[in-house]
């Protein structure tokens, strides 16, 4: 047991000690949160007051677009609005009711020079044809073309419904926004959901899991490797038995993983807060309902666990079965193969967690730690599921520790020639 | 007389090569023992066996008179063939490391490799990197982890290679203070000189048997003074001759040659004088060499008739 202890605690030290997990505690979160969190930084940034001009030869038209656009800011009256405010720019808008070839020209070099965000050209015979023309310096500035073709909009309805006899507050009731909430039911009951959240956080902790699950089997690939081929397990063995040297590894590299998580858990507890509220200013609804219930959070290192037991037994196997990093690459891809196999059905099983193909996804132990977990994020499945497949994945994951251990046992002393596959069959049989 | 290993009609069987065969051999506490053989003759699959990385398919391996367990190890020192350090970790972690592993207090272990290292003339290079270390300070290294907890009996696989001749006087001196402790020490080489000059006992194995087993002293009497050793300038055509010459290791100018039973010294020197100079004419006992050469020889020739 002392022997066991003392191979983990060096496993752990030295991957702890080095740049590499440094690097990789803190540049993942770093990365993740950059996806989510950079845009809508850039989206405040780029908020401020713009300057627009609307040309127009109706000046009511005009003046109703004016109005639309500098009230827009209040126009939203969900919960969400207060911090979408910030997102969104405030208007400082001109009419021009005089449009000429020539105002065209002077307002298109103001817009290159800086001295104007941009103008909307409405023709006089907009109401029938319902086309105008947004200039501006930056084609992608989706949010300014969106209000201003929304502006225009409203102020043709409003027009129109005018001549149809309606009062001005009439009409805006008419054609206020409406709010659509999604709500989700499940065996615990209904939670409020929309598409967008429900699929981005569940495709980061996705991403999370595949990665540390891939990162850490491979660790003890490499691990095994680098004893073999440097001799080091010769002189291990005249000390500690095969079992406890495979076993002291994988556990060693697994609690580095379990830290990892840790590290990240304890950051995203501190850190997620903040970086989801500002998330929410640029998605707005789309982020609101994005919580990942706490029973899916605790079944991360559950099945972070199983997935890295499972692909840790298999790297070993490799890593004993082969004398450099080089044909080991050759031999980690079919193993690996269902890890990939889980990336690519799992957008599939995020929209529909319950599907035949996700349940047996979920129950097959290649795939079973990570589409399980996904469908966890998603929406809890019946408790006798997730023990299903937990189930299952520790009995396979007790079959693969009886196998690996044969193959690394004699593998580990052996070099030369990758062996054949009849070879490890044979050595399964060795005593 | 107490034996710190005993092999007793051990096999081992991979698939269908047979690696050792039958091997049987003893080591008296004290002594300095040589496992000598070409390679592939199944030195590594015996050692193996001794430190209990593999099982023989049948007999038995008894060290300090009882069967092998993993406890008995804590008591036996291995220095493998190749090095087998951590490269990226510091000499002192992995000599404490390995000094952990059997049994040590990380204070003991600390103490004592810092010793060896003053001792090997490595005393500054302890917070190194292995892999910073020249081969032979390696294999400097990979002694101390073989020697560190004071066991009782010593593996070593060729543990001179890859050292210059300075090296190899410190690595000499230590085994001898070793021996002089009472420590048993096994040798596992192909260098002649070296076990001729430190061993007691040898066996010698080819083909996974046992051909040859004794004390030195008693294996070299008994060829007797057969050999000749003629440094000479010329030609010498009697090396042909299987009426004189059983068998010959000409260097040109010299020549080491087992005289044909019943050859007679003084007719061998008076025919070499007609066709060459002779310099130097000795009548001695065969070198470990000659020895090792001609019975690996005569057993390939049993085999190959066979």
């Amino acid at each position: 047991m002392r022997n066991l202890f003392l191979i983990i605690r060096r496993e752990y030290l030295v991957r702890v000690r080095t740049k590499a997990f440094l690097m990789f505690t803190v540049l993942m979160p770093l990365l993740i949160g950059g996806a989510v969190v950079l845009p809508s930084r850039l989206m405040i940034h780029a908020a401020g007051t713009k300057h627009i001009m609307i040309v127009a030869a109706d000046g009511a038209l005009a003046n109703s677009m004016k109005s639309e656009l500098a009230s827009s800011r209040a126009s939203d009256d969900d919960d969400a609005s207060q911090e979408k405010k910030q997102a969104k720019p405030d208007y400082d808008v001109d009419v021009q009711t005089a449009p000429s070839e020539n105002l065209r020209e002077r307002l298109t070099t103001q817009v290159r020079d800086g001295g104007l965000d941009g103008f909307a050209w409405i023709e006089p015979d907009v109401e029938t044809t319902r086309k105008a023309t947004f200039y501006s310096r930056n084609a992608g500035d989706f949010i300014e073309a969106t209000m201003v073709n929304r502006a225009l909009r409203f102020a043709l309805c409003e027009r129109q419904l005018a001549e149809k006899g309606l009062s001005p507050a009439q009409a805006k009731t008419l054609l206020s926004p409406v709010n659509l909430d999604t709500v989700h039911i499940d065996k615990q009951g209904s939670n409020k959901s929309n598409g967008m959240g429900a699929f981005f956080l569940p495709f980061l902790l996705l991403i999370a899991i595949y990665t540390t699950v891939l990162v850490y089997g491979l660790y003890v690939m490499r691990s095994v490797i680098e004893e073999k081929s440097s001799r080091v397990c010769e002189v291990l063995l005249g000390s500690v038995t095969p079992m406890q040297l495979m076993a002291g590894k994988i556990i060693g590299v697994g609690a580095v993983g379990l830290t990892q998580i840790g590290i990240w858990g304890a950051a995203g507890t501190v850190l997620g807060t903040g970086s989801f509220a500002m998330a929410h200013q640029f998605m707005g609804d789309s982020m609101k309902d994005a919580h990942i219930s706490t029973g899916a959070l605790v079944l991360f290192p559950v099945f972070f666990l199983l997935g890295y037991a499972t692909y840790s037994c298999l790297y070993a196997a490799i890593g004993a079965m082969v004398n450099s990093d080089e044909e080991a690459q050759q031999l980690q891809f079919p193993v690996t193969l269902p890890l990939i196999a889980c990336m690519i059905f799992a957008t599939a099983i995020i929209r529909d967690p319950n599907t035949p193909l996700a349940f047996w996804l979920s129950i097959f132990p290649l795939t079973s730690p990570i589409i399980m977990f996904v469908r966890a994020t998603e929406s809890m499945p019946p408790t006798w599921q997730i023990a299903l497949s937990i189930g299952i994945s520790v009995l396979s994951i007790y079959g693969l520790v009886w196998v690996t251990s044969r193959i690394y046992r004699v593998g580990i002393l052996m070099y030369g020639k990758r062996p054949t596959l009849p070879e490890i069959l044979k050595w399964l049989r060795y005593t | 007389m107490a034996f710190t290993l005993e092999l007793d009609r051990v096999t081992k069987t991979f698939d269908e090569f047979v690696a050792v065969n039958d091997l049987s051999f003893n080591i008296p506490a004290g002594e300095i023992f040589g496992l000598l053989g070409p390679n592939g003759a199944g030195k590594t699959s015996s050692i193996r066996m001794m430190i209990g990385i593999t099982v023989p398919d049948s007999g038995a391996v008894r060290v300090f008179g009882q069967p092998l367990t993993r406890k008995l190890l804590d008591r036996v020192g291995y220095l493998p063939e190749e090095r087998g350090l951590y490269k990226k970790m510091k000499i002192i972690e992995n000599l404490v490391f390995f000094a952990q592993l059997k049994g040590l207090a990380v204070g003991d272990a600390t103490r004592r490799a810092n010793q060896w290292l003053e001792r090997l003339e490595l005393g500054k290079w302890g917070n190194s990197k292995v892999e910073e270390l020249s081969k032979g300070m390696q294999q400097k290294v990979q002694f101390i982890a073989a020697v560190i907890h004071e066991p009782e009996f010593m593996i070593l696989d060729e543990p001179f290679s890859g050292l210059d001749p300075a090296s190899s006087l410190v690595l000499k001196d230590a085994l001898l203070d070793l021996k002089k402790q009472g420590k048993t020490i096994l040798f596992s080489t192909h260098r002649m000189d070296t076990v001729e000059r430190l061993c007691d006992s040898i066996c010698l194995v080819n083909q996974g048997r046992s051909v040859l087993l004794g004390v030195l002293r008693d294996i070299k009497a008994s060829y007797g003074r057969s050999s000749v050793q003629l440094e000479y300038e010329g030609e010498l055509p009697l090396l042909h001759d299987p009426t004189l010459v059983a068998s010959s290791n000409d260097f040109g100018n010299y020549v080491e040659l087992r005289l044909a039973p019943g050859a007679d010294p003084q007719r061998l020197l008076a025919q070499a004088m007609q066709t060459a100079t002779i310099r130097k004419f000795e009548l001695v006992e065969p070198s470990l060499e000659e020895i090792f050469i001609d019975t690996v020889e005569s057993t390939k020739a049993v085999s190959s008739h066979a």
